[in-house]
């Protein structure tokens, strides 16, 4: 009996200990959950972010986009850039190779011209098989 | 000359454009070519009144329906030859006079005219290709508009008619540089209305004003017509070249005609 008294007298010190511990377990694993929580909420404030930058991107975008060159609008051109215009408005649609038979240049010459063009907005481009064809809308 | 679109263009009015584009087109018909004639200048049309009396009855498709989407250029060409008894075909493109017609022109946006300039490039293949045309003459309107400069860059080379007027010299000078230079265009001056006297000048004369102009304006002169009264008194619809072709303008003009053909 004594020593079953024993036993449940130190039972309770036990318990605390093992309550502790387990109290420290939850904690921590509270503390990976925080740190989870503090990191998915950093991944969606950095995907709002981007998705707002995205949004920004296209309205500017769609601003610089500029109507096809008219005939105003060629005379205020590098002459360089005018050369490929003219090119395209007498092929209607052609690729660098395409338009530097027209214009007699060299084909990398046609096809820095032409892209620049397409960045400024001002011509269109389309991929065709491995070709790619740039023209007036 | 053949597969070849020309301009007619000037930096003012009233150098006389009408009168060459129109004789030009007769001469090279009367010749046995087949010749299309375009009225570009939509804000004051003049091929309506010129060829008023070859048109039978309504035009059904003016130039300006081509322009606008609404008919194909074979529509909208008028073929006069029986008309003026012409061994070749001259088809007319007509501008329409209404007021309506020419209020809608300049209120144009600049994608109709990126439109226009794409519809006279591909005209060409039409013409050429499709309705066995030798070649092709814009009568446009002078100075730097829309309707003038897209008449220029879809052409092939253009024809500036300047009168010895300075202010249209100074005029041809400053639309060279500023707007010529800048397409790179093959074109040359043909001086028209000089002075009455030139007719009596020595060649060694007439050939020190042509050295003279091409030092000023940096082009070939192509031909000097000099003013002649009966030309400027005659009704716009008479053309001289169906009318009197011995007339020392037509010479003067066979002249540029031919110098053009080798062009």
């Amino acid at each position: 009996m004594a020593a079953g008294e024993t036993a449940t007298k130190k039972s309770p010190a036990l318990d605390v200990n093992v309550l502790l511990k387990m109290l420290v377990d939850e904690l921590i694993q509270v503390n990976k959950k925080l740190d989870l929580m503090i990191e998915l909420d950093g991944k969606m404030l950095k995907m709002q972010e981007e998705s707002l930058q995205r949004i920004t991107d296209k309205s500017y975008r769609r601003k610089a986009i500029k109507p096809a060159p008219d005939a105003m609008t060629l005379l205020s051109l590098p002459s360089s850039l005018r050369k490929t215009v003219m090119a395209l408005y007498k092929l209607k649609e052609a690729t660098a190779e395409g338009i530097s038979r027209e214009t007699k240049r060299l084909r990398a010459v046609e096809s820095a011209s032409a892209n620049q063009l397409v960045r400024m907005g001002y011509l269109k481009k389309k991929r065709e098989g491995r070709k790619v064809y740039f023209y007036i809308e | 000359m053949k597969g070849k679109v020309i301009t007619i263009h000037s930096s003012r009015g009233g150098t006389g454009k009408t009168v060459i584009a129109t004789n030009l087109a007769a001469t090279y018909a009367n010749k046995g070519s087949n010749i299309a004639l375009l009225d570009l200048d939509f804000r004051a049309p003049s091929l309506i009144t010129v060829f008023s009396k070859g048109i039978r009855g309504p035009v059904k498709h003016w130039l300006n329906d081509f322009m606008n989407g609404q008919c194909t250029i074979d529509q909208a060409l008028v073929n006069v030859s029986k008309e003026y008894n012409l061994k070749g075909r001259l088809l007319i493109g007509l501008a329409n006079p209404a007021i309506e017609a020419i209020q809608s022109i300049m209120g144009k946006s600049r994608a109709w005219e990126v439109a226009a300039v794409k519809r006279l490039f591909s005209l060409r293949s039409t013409l050429f290709n499709d309705m066995n045309i030798d070649c092709c003459i814009f009568d446009t309107s002078p100075g730097i508009q829309y309707s003038s400069i897209n008449a220029v860059i879809s052409s092939d080379f253009s024809i500036i008619v300047t009168t010895l007027d300075s202010l249209d010299i100074k005029g041809v000078q400053k639309m060279l540089t500023e707007f010529y230079d800048a397409f790179e265009k093959r074109t040359v001056v043909l001086m028209n209305k000089v002075f009455p006297e030139t007719r009596i000048w020595s060649n060694r004369r007439q050939e020190e004003l042509v050295s003279q102009m091409e030092k000023a304006l940096k082009r070939p002169i192509i031909g000097v017509i000099p003013c002649y009264c009966d030309v400027l008194q005659a009704k716009r619809s008479s053309i001289l070249a169906i009318k009197k072709s011995d007339h020392p303008f037509l010479r003067n003009l066979q002249e540029v005609a031919n110098k053009l053909e080798h062009i």
